[in-house]
């Protein structure tokens, strides 16, 4: 296999289990902190998660390669997602019983 | 393609003489006719549930018997009326269901496709409409039933048509192996894959008889409103490529043409061409 | 969706040079459909939580975020498994590229048992379904994420299928199922991050 293409791949896989194992911090939360809704938690969360998608698209599924409307198909879904995710967050909250 | 000994004459311009030019000369007015049908069938089907009937969207399962009892009277003339149309026209489904069954027929794949599909699609309109029309009109007859019944025929009505996806999901996969197989190219393969999209929103629906609210009820924001966004995707995608699909037909048994850019718009070109 | 580079001479001309669709682009429709699907069923679900933040709360410390990481990390690796499948059949490496997608399937493998186990594990101490929203929302999320993975293993198949016969071997095929594959593990991502990380 191409080296540098293997090199890249392990690279990109360890950035992203580095990431996931790195999110573990979250559960360090206990007993009531662990039951306060979190903003920064959530939007960080959904915004870390983004950018690993992001990633897999790019690196994975090399969309790196692919012709310009791939790109920003992904990169709109990626957006789009993003938007729906914090906006329907913030607007539970502004509902929320 | 045939041209006949005595030449089939030019296609007039006026509408009315255009449809009957198309009656006496066109080798694929069955088809058309098939595929008006379908056409004609969802439009008028969508009209008689949505706004007629007024059962889609449906209503919360959560209703108390008496609420239920005024939502049949609400609707009283609605569902009988539009239902009573239902039943004249439902045996059109025939048509459609023979209609998409030949695309399977046109198809490389074994013929036992094309039947399947048909069983299984004649089986649907059960609980796709005729159940949900008989228990509603059953419904809207006696106005002074007892609502404990009327609860009844209205939990009936609706999981019966909600929550009976098994016919749906199975055809959906038939079709998508048949497009997976093809060999003769006549539906894309992302409409096969649309297939396993429509075929897995069948298996969301399913928690429907478990939640009377909720986004997983009957009326839930995932089991009804995100599901009914993929079918009506998927409806309008079929019958947008069954277009294509008799616009190409050859009526061979090979690899189905491709379509001159010009030829997707005008349906005549393909007598033109056979000239 | 157009492709655009056609078939390349060599494989390394279309490393290099050529932007190219990874697989059918086919695949990709229905992948971004599906996506769209997904962020539908995501935002319904947070909007649900956020306007009931004690309930969903609550039930969420029942979860085992431990458990919800490593299964992200074990189909992480199955991705980066399947990523090498397909580089290797791109130069030719066709054991290699078997390899690879037989490790694939392992931690696709492994991650089922873990789900299962977690779900068994739940279960046993009295989380089901209806046994609140938030549950219903978890158990229905990896539930259809579940069956995407099931078929996943049928796809990975049609890979190893094309891989090992030098008649069959579609440069093509073999993209489109790591696509997909693809797919199963950029979706699990969301879910983990939903349903075990954010508060």
């Amino acid at each position: 296999m191409n080296a540098g293409f293997e090199k890249r791949l392990f690279v990109v896989w360890l950035a992203l289990s580095a990431i996931t194992i790195a999110q573990l911090g979250v559960g360090s939360l206990e007993g009531q902190a662990a039951r306060i809704p979190n903003a920064a938690i959530t939007a960080g969360a959904i915004l870390i998660a983004l950018v690993k998608v992001r990633i897999i698209f790019r690196e994975f599924m090399e969309v790196r390669h692919a012709p310009a409307l791939l790109c920003r198909l992904t990169d709109l879904w990626v957006v789009f997602t993003g938007v729906t995710l914090l906006g329907g967050y913030f607007a539970g909250l502004a509902f929320s019983t | 393609m045939t041209s006949t000994a005595g030449g089939v004459p030019d296609e007039p311009s006026s509408p009315l003489r255009k449809i009957a030019w198309h009656w006496r000369h066109d080798e694929k007015r069955e088809l058309w006719i098939g595929w008006w049908t379908l056409v004609v069938f969802y439009n008028l089907y969508g009209l008689l549930f949505f706004v007629i009937a007024r059962t889609q969207p449906p209503p919360q399962p959560t209703l108390a018997p008496s609420e239920i009892a005024q939502w049949f009277d609400d609707r009283r003339h609605g569902l009988i009326y539009g239902y009573a149309i239902v039943f004249i026209v439902g045996g059109a489904t025939a048509i459609m269901n023979a209609t998409l069954a030949y695309t399977m027929r046109r198809m490389s794949v074994s013929r036992a496709f094309a039947y399947s599909y048909l069983v299984i699609y004649a089986l649907a309109t059960l609980p796709g409409m005729l159940i949900m029309g008989v228990v509603c009109t059953v419904g809207a007859m006696r106005p002074d039933r007892d609502p404990e019944l009327m609860s009844w025929l209205y939990d009936f009505a609706f999981l019966s048509f909600e929550g009976t996806m098994g016919v749906f999901l199975i055809g959906s996969l038939v079709w998508m192996v048949a497009v997976l197989l093809d060999r003769n190219r006549v539906f894309p393969r992302w409409f096969a894959y649309l297939n396993l999209c429509n075929a897995l929103t069948e298996v969301v629906v399913a928690p429907a008889w478990i939640f009377k609210d909720g986004a997983f009820a009957w009326d839930g924001t995932i089991a009804w409103w995100i599901n009914m966004g993929v079918f009506v995707t998927y409806t309008t995608a079929f019958l947008t490529l069954l277009r294509r699909m008799i616009l190409r037909e050859d009526f061979g048994t090979g690899p189905l043409p491709e379509l001159a850019r010009d030829e997707a718009q005008e349906p005549s070109g393909s007598l033109e061409a056979a000239r | 969706m157009t492709s655009v580079a056609g078939t390349p001479s060599s494989t390394s001309d279309r490393t290099q040079a050529a932007r190219f669709v990874p697989g059918q682009p086919d695949m990709w429709a229905f992948v971004l459909f599906e996506a769209l699907v997904f962020t539908a069923y995501f935002t319904v679900y947070v909007f649900n939580r956020a306007r009931s933040p004690d309930l969903f709360l609550e039930s969420q410390t029942h979860l085992d975020l431990r458990v919800g990481v490593f299964n992200t990390l074990v189909l992480l690796a199955s991705s980066w498994f399947v990523a090498r499948c397909v580089q290797a059949a791109r130069e030719g490496s066709f054991r290699a590229a078997t390899t690879n997608a037989f490790l694939t399937m392992l931690f696709g493998f492994v991650f089922l048992v873990s789900k299962v186990r977690e779900w068994a594990a739940e279960i046993e101490q009295g989380f089901t379904f209806t046994s609140d929203e938030f549950f219903s929302f978890y158990y229905f999320l990896t539930a259809i994420h579940f069956l995407h993975l099931l078929i996943g293993f049928g796809v990975l198949a049609i890979a190893v299928h094309q891989l090992r016969s030098p008649a069959r071997r579609s440069q093509e095929t073999i993209e489109t199922c790591a696509t997909y594959w693809h797919t199963i593990d950029f979706l699990w991502v969301m879910i983990f991050a939903l349903l075990y990380v954010m508060r």
